[in-house]
């Protein structure tokens, strides 16, 4: 049983760090644009068609072929961003609206660009950890992990420590008083956009050889996030982070204990409770709710 | 309604006539040719989405056999040679979208029969089916009910197919005592899981634990696996997963360190989950889906035309994409176009009566008697043998032939006690 609990405790750290890399993404944006950005998905999904592209077609090196996706979709988001949400800015549900095109485009895009079956990426590394016969941590998984730890490290750092970091928070909590300080809220949005894209895509990057990478990938990454997103505090990138550990021990150990779809009601269980007993979730605000 | 019709141009008379003949044609699919017309075959099947391995693969295996066909003149009917040409709608595994694929065939292509691939897209199907008689396949027989008779199950008997690998596996691998199993929790998964159970029952294999039920939209497997594998089973069974569940689990049983015996309906696809694990850990994983480059299908009575000839054909075209129902929906087209044939005509109703003629069919792989009564509530479905399929030293290869009726007149209890357990009987699905 012990090796039982351990062998499910890793699966959750796995899973709470993909996870908390793309609901901290949605949560930046939604943050500092104010959009709900549907699209986050299909950008996860975007990053792992890089690597089906790089990667497994063009014999890119893993890591290299991963920080070109990570740019990739962080341009992506900086196409969203000037091309979607900075027009409709004035528009409470049109940056929504937009989004839910551009996602559809995304998907479309990767129909026209790879077909519809799922595509096969080489193993990165078929090493395994192996703690005893029964507890084992497979390497890729662990790259996952270690990318989680350092981007949400690095991304804190930036947020607290930095000038472009405080200039981003500022915007998120009032920005018509950062902009008369003269911070540049287009610059911030940029910034936003950038990161929160390039985490959903480094997330879809890195985890694309151990996933099934196919059009419509991003649905079900989506709806997690969004899941977490409620439960932690909408605009809050702590509760995001905590509401992702959360949400992965709980749907992880449910699933190991019990089965896949009641892992899901608890899921949405999850949420509801979170919704009536703090309906801010458990790091919100209530200006943001 | 009609008045916004009749101010926009349209007189109410023609709005009238033309809905009459809409319906009447609706009524009559597909029944009269003019000699030399082309005959439309409708494919309604997912050809895009997490199940489009088992749609569009058909379609191209499809489109050899129409090749095949026109090139040797086409269809005979009474009135003459036909061409015959395929219509495809991409339902997506939406049971609305089958059902707007379904009247769009019918109304607009008019097709003289629709094949599917059925599953939780049949119910959107069904009232289309009963309201216009237009005669319909599906490769899931769990999709038949006597509510429907023009539906067919010509080619698959997913899942009762299932019990023949279980039966060669415990025949063969009589060390293996254990098993566990995972499935979506969907219209194809659960009557296989029920169909396993029975198999696993039969054959004195103990289920170690429950089987464990899955959402669709899983995309992680490891807690699944973990789960499996915890009480040490001699078997795993991977039900019929789809084939981006089947590679992930399989990815995570080796990572995981499982060293036992997999069996699964499907293994399509399967140089890529080698590729992901190794051969050694792939050697002996048992399936129900021949390549049809083995030769074992040169045999006398396999009722395939040139399957060596279709495979290489097809992997010409479409490299690497061979799989499970490659060959299957094209298996169907030689049942209709012989009963076609034999009934000079395609109207749905004279080739269902020749196609069912004497209770026997010509099965790709053998001839076959129509069945299903007891557990589908009418004979729509052609069973006979079926192959059990191994991975050998990287390559797939049919281990033997095996009798689903034969099975089925030992064990049929079985079935039909796991399958109530499911609410997976005909007069038990919604």
């Amino acid at each position: 049983m012990l090796e039982l609990l351990a062998q499910t405790g890793l699966n959750a750290v796995y899973a709470a760090s993909y996870i908390s890399l793309v609901a901290v993404g949605l949560v930046l944006i939604f943050g500092v644009m104010g959009v709900v950005n549907f699209a986050h998905g299909e950008l996860f999904m975007a990053g792992a068609y890089a690597i089906v592209a790089l990667y497994a077609d063009m014999h890119v090196p893993f890591f290299v072929a991963v920080a070109i996706g990570l740019v990739f979709v962080g341009c992506l988001g900086l196409l969203m961003e000037k091309a979607l949400f900075r027009p409709l800015k004035d528009n409470p549900l049109g940056g929504l609206v937009a989004s839910i095109g551009f996602l559809m485009i995304l998907q479309a895009l990767a129909v026209m660009g790879f077909g519809v079956r799922m595509e096969h990426i080489p193993p990165v590394t078929q090493e395994v950890i192996a703690f005893s016969d029964k507890v084992r941590l497979p390497v890729a998984r662990l790259y996952v992990i270690v990318a989680a730890l350092v981007l949400l490290s690095a991304l804190w750092y930036f947020l607290k420590k930095t000038k472009f970091g405080w200039a981003l928070r500022a915007s998120a909590q009032d920005p018509e008083a950062a902009a008369l300080q003269g911070i540049s809220i287009t610059q911030t949005a940029k910034i936003a956009m950038f990161i929160g894209a390039g985490l959903a895509g480094i997330a879809g990057a890195l985890t694309a050889p151990l996933v099934s990478v196919n059009p419509h990938m991003g649905h079900s990454v989506i709806v997690t996030a969004f899941i977490v997103i409620i439960v932690g505090g909408v605009g809050s990138l702590e509760g995001a982070i905590v509401a992702s550990v959360a949400y992965a021990i709980v749907h992880t150990f449910v699933t190991t204990f019990y089965d896949g779809v009641l892992a899901d009601i608890v899921g949405l269980c999850l949420m509801l409770i979170v919704l009536i007993v703090k309906p801010t979730g458990l790091f919100g605000s209530a200006d943001r709710a | 309604m009609i008045s916004k019709f009749v101010g926009s141009g349209l007189s109410r008379r023609t709005f009238l006539k033309s809905s009459a003949v809409t319906a009447l044609s609706a009524g009559l699919p597909g029944s009269v040719f003019a000699a030399g017309d082309t005959i439309k075959i409708g494919f309604l099947a997912p050809l895009t989405g997490a199940v489009a391995a088992w749609g569009k693969p058909g379609l191209d295996g499809c489109e050899i056999w129409a090749e095949r066909v026109n090139a040797a003149g086409g269809i005979k009917l009474a009135d003459g040679m036909h061409k015959v040409e395929f219509v495809s709608y991409d339902n997506e595994y939406d049971p609305a979208k089958a059902r707007t694929g379904a009247t769009k065939l019918i109304r607009e292509d008019g097709v003289s029969f629709i094949m599917m691939l059925g599953g939780d897209t049949w119910p959107g199907v069904q009232p289309v089916a009963d309201k216009t008689g237009m005669l319909f396949s599906t490769l899931l027989p769990s999709d038949l009910s006597p509510d429907t008779n023009t539906l067919i199950a010509p080619a698959e008997v997913h899942p009762i197919y299932n019990v023949t690998g279980v039966e060669w596996l415990a025949e063969n691998r009589p060390e293996l005592k254990t098993a566990v199993m995972c499935a979506q929790d969907d219209a194809l998964g659960l009557p296989s899981v029920a169909t396993y159970l029975a198999a696993f029952e039969a054959a004195g294999i103990e289920m170690l634990d429950e089987p464990l039920l899955f959402d669709p939209a899983t995309t992680d497997f490891a807690p699944v696996v973990t789960r499996l594998i915890s009480k040490n089973p001699d078997i795993v069974c991977l039900d019929t997963c789809y084939s981006d569940y089947v590679h992930p689990i399989a990815e995570q049983l080796f990572q995981q360190g499982f060293k036992g015996q997999i069996i699964s309906c499907t293994a399509d696809f399967y140089d890529q989950m080698i590729a992901k694990t190794s051969e050694e850990f792939m050697e002996g994983f048992i399936f129900q889906f021949p390549d049809f480059d083995d030769p074992a299908l040169n045999a006398d009575n396999i009722n395939f035309s040139d399957p060596n000839g279709f495979y290489a054909e097809f992997n010409k075209r479409h490299p690497g994409q061979w799989g499970a129902v490659s060959w299957e929906y094209a298996s169907i087209m030689d049942l209709w176009k012989a009963a076609a044939e034999k009934a000079g005509s395609a109207d749905p109703d004279a080739v269902t009566a020749a196609m069912k003629d004497g209770g026997k069919g010509a099965h790709a792989f053998g001839d076959a008697d129509w069945w299903g009564t007891e557990l589908f509530g009418i004979d729509n479905a052609l069973v006979g043998d079926w192959p059990v399929v191994a991975i050998e030293g990287g390559k797939a290869r049919i281990k033997d032939f095996r009798s689903i009726p034969d099975w089925y007149a030992k064990h049929g209890d079985l079935l039909i006690k796991h399958m109530k357990a499911y609410d997976q009987m005909w007069d038990q699905r919604s």
